[in-house]
């Protein structure tokens, strides 16, 4: 069974996360401030780790250098703020991505799922990502929409393979550039450009895009629900992540 | 600490204020006498070097050309001692001159006696114009005096209504007002609070027990009339003078007198002068200000804490409603219960407009504290739609949503989030005063210089006085639907924001139930960088 750890000092969003969690088959562990959830966390195995930010012992982003400091655990940040800023650099320490409260179990789960699924991608190497109707071998850099072959110049699809890499999750303007352009190119406006070109070779309505998400402030995401919920992919099964 | 309290303090350590802070008690009263005679004499030793100059230039000058305007010449000592230290040393200056000129020019020379009745005219003359142009000269630099003390007095008085501008608290305005006062009498004044236990910023100020006891005891009996307390350790004397409550509210003023008799008798004076300053604040509305100010001050505490708590709070109770009911929503038993599905819907849809409402006034509050700071980005107006959409998902599910978006809409230089924020705000409104099922477009076009995206409903449309009055802060139709409830904020946040990134909204509506376009118009800023095809190409 996937074991989570929810460390957040407000009992009623532990309660509400707990229920969420058991409905789609996880074990839930809980911890209400930073010293007991570091404290379960380097105790025993857990597989996913959901942390508020704003704890009453240590600031949030402490505990997430701690913990990657020694582990690369799937963490997602739960915040209040909408500071983008705060949002980009939780992302640079090292959190796989955040949720914004108030949120759905939905948004949360699907948030959990892409981050388990990275994390075992890197371990068992599978290289077809799949997002609706898209698939993108990342070895032969094959890239099919419904089936079919789909022409993507070099950098729409370095602009797609860092997406795709981190399917499901946010991937930072900034990361992105790097990946497309090298160290030395950062230049926003190319991208937003570039993102536009490949969105009109893949999304079935480019100016109602349902694969390519904008994160204001942050970065992009690639929806792996886009086409509505995939067999599998809502509510990751208990023998799916077995430790 | 304040800028002001800097000052005081800065100038307490650096120059002692005025004179009553020197400490002359240990000085002899002989020698400060002698002092006294030494400052008076300089301008009559100076009067007599003034005409024995005049004497040796005119001896010099006379031996080589015989010389008749003597007197003439001694005028120059007269009309400069008249003007520089008054009409004494003047008539010193004329006396002196008329005696010397007598002495050396007229003969019988070296002696004082006069022959010729010409040479007596002469001289009388000379005294009479003399003394009269000393008392000219000394009236002249009299009032020059004056008009320039008045100019001082208006130019401190400007200094201190411009220094009450700029103070932010009551703290400061007291500090504002004891300088005030203190430069306008010359003496330290301190202002004490009506009861002791309420201590102002006079705390810090060294002022004696009995100085204050005094204070307490003629705030109580409301004295018209100052009094004089003397300190009995250092023999200081203080006038203590109750200030009427419609003047400052502030209880007593305390002018620090000195210790000597000379200064205790300089009391009366300094009541004048301190009668005059009180006008003065009388007239500033000193205590408006003060009280103001106060107010201010705790208006931002209050608002701090609101923004602070009440996000806190007030959102965590909600997110965790609005996250049991996803979960509620998900679980078996009532999946299948669409009644009870129904009632989850409803308390997940008030949750989250109370959410929303909460969030509109935490915007509010923050934008008439601290302003709108943009954080500009270059960002695809399609995202923007995208996003907007999104976040108002569950309010416009009911209708029926047209995008009419061009595939090449310029690049935008905005702060993303906040345009996204007044989109919403738009689409909201739309979905909150159009009928259920009908169309909301959504549209994008070019206008000069203006990215424009726009919201079309098919609602209850503006009248012409609605459309003037949209976007003020708190504006709500009187002709709402049934069921469209909130704050009327968040119009003129949205109007706020696309403000502050540059652009501005534009309501337009063909007239009442005939539905409402709201525009977003966005500053365009030339996108092309010549680069961006070599960036793009491979």
């Amino acid at each position: 069974m996937t074991k989570v750890l929810v460390i957040d000092d407000e009992a009623q969003i532990r309660r509400f996360l707990r229920a969420g969690f058991e409905l789609h088959g996880f074990t839930v562990m809980e911890a209400e401030n930073a010293a007991a959830g570091l404290r379960a966390a380097t105790m025993s195995t857990v597989d996913l780790i959901i942390l508020d930010l704003n704890l009453p012992d240590l600031e949030g982003s402490e505990v997430l250098e701690r913990i990657r400091s020694w582990s690369n655990i799937p963490i997602i940040v739960l915040s209040i703020h909408s500071d983008e800023h705060e949002k980009v650099r939780l992302l640079r320490l090292g959190a796989d991505d955040y949720v914004v409260k108030p949120f759905g179990i939905s948004e949360l789960l699907a948030r959990c799922d892409a981050a388990l699924r990275r994390h075992l991608r890197s371990t068992n190497r599978d290289p077809v990502v799949r997002a609706g109707p898209l698939t993108i071998d990342l070895v032969s850099r094959a890239v099919t929409l419904n089936g079919k072959r789909v022409q993507l110049t070099r950098k729409e699809y370095a602009l797609l393979h860092g997406l795709a890499a981190h399917v499901g999750l946010v991937v930072t303007h900034k990361q992105l550039m790097r990946e497309i352009w090298g160290n030395h190119a950062g230049n926003i406006q190319y991208l937003r450009i570039l993102v536009r070109k490949l969105r009109q070779k893949i999304e079935t309505d480019p100016t109602r895009p349902a694969l390519i998400i904008s994160e204001s402030g942050v970065g992009y995401r690639l929806d792996q629900g886009a086409a509505g919920p995939v067999q599998g992919q809502r509510g990751v099964s208990s023998d799916t992540y077995c430790t | 600490m304040s800028t002001l309290e800097e000052r005081r303090t800065l100038r307490e350590l650096t120059a002692p204020l005025p004179a009553s802070n020197r400490d002359h008690g240990r000085v002899p009263y002989a020698q400060r006498w002698l002092g006294v005679v030494a400052a008076n004499a300089i301008p009559f030793v100076a009067t007599f070097v003034l005409v024995w100059l005049a004497t040796i230039s005119l001896v010099f000058v006379n031996y080589f050309v015989p010389f008749n305007l003597v007197s003439l010449v001694y005028m120059l000592p007269v009309v400069v001692a008249a003007t520089q230290w008054g009409i004494g040393p003047g008539i010193v200056a004329a006396v002196a001159g008329a005696a010397a000129a007598d002495f050396f020019f007229y003969p019988p020379l070296y002696s004082l006696v006069v022959r010729d009745p010409q040479h007596v005219v002469d001289l009388i003359l000379f005294l009479l114009v003399a003394l009269v142009t000393s008392n000219l000269a000394a009236r002249l630099k009299n009032e020059a005096l004056i008009s320039s003390r008045r100019e001082g007095e208006i130019r401190e008085l400007h200094a201190f209504s411009q220094g009450l501008a700029t103070c932010l608290t009551g703290r400061d305005l007291i500090f504002a007002v004891q300088d005030y006062l203190s430069n306008a009498l010359g003496r330290r004044a301190v202002l004490l609070a009506k009861a002791q236990d309420d201590r102002g910023p006079d705390d810090d100020l060294r002022v004696p027990e009995e100085v204050r006891r005094e204070a307490a005891k003629l705030i109580a009996a409301n004295a018209p009339r100052p009094s004089t307390v003397v300190e009995p350790r250092s023999r200081r004397a203080w006038l203590v003078r109750v200030i009427a409550p419609d003047i400052l509210g502030y209880g007593a003023i305390a002018v620090e007198l000195g210790d000597s008799p000379g200064e205790r008798a300089g009391a009366r004076h300094i009541e004048k002068l301190l009668d005059e300053a009180i006008v003065t604040l009388k007239h500033l509305k000193v205590k408006e200000a003060i009280e103001q100010a106060t107010i201010n001050y705790r208006t931002e505490i209050l608002r701090d804490a609101l923004v602070g708590g009440v996000s806190h709070e007030l959102r965590t109770p909600l997110a965790s409603i609005l996250g049991s009911c996803s979960v509620l929503n998900q679980m078996p038993a009532i999946a299948n219960d669409r009644q009870v599905q129904a009632l989850i819907e409803a308390i997940h849809d008030q949750a989250g407009q109370l959410d929303g409402e909460i969030r509109d006034l935490l915007d509010a509050t923050r934008i008439s504290a601290k302003g709108v700071h943009p954080q500009l980005m270059w960002t695809d107006p399609t995202d923007i739609v995208s996003a907007a959409l999104k976040q108002k998902e569950r309010r416009l599910a009911s209708h029926w949503i047209t995008l009419d978006i061009a595939r090449d809409v310029p690049l935008v230089h905005v702060d993303s989030i906040l345009v996204e924020q007044a989109l919403g705000q738009l689409l909201e409104n739309a979905a909150k005063y159009s009928p259920i099922g009908t169309e909301i477009r959504i549209g994008s076009r070019c206008e000069q210089d203006y990215v424009v995206l726009s919201v079309q409903d098919q609602g209850c449309g503006l009248t012409a006085d609605e459309r003037g009055q949209l976007g003020r802060r708190s504006f709500r139709g009187n002709r709402n639907p049934v069921g469209a409830n909130g704050s009327g904020l968040g119009l003129w946040i949205a109007s706020t924001f696309i403000a502050a990134n540059g652009g501005s909204l534009h309501a337009e509506s063909p007239g009442p139930n005939l539905g409402t376009t709201i525009s977003l118009r966005l500053p365009m800023v030339s996108a092309d960088t010549p680069e961006l095809v070599d960036a793009l190409d491979d």
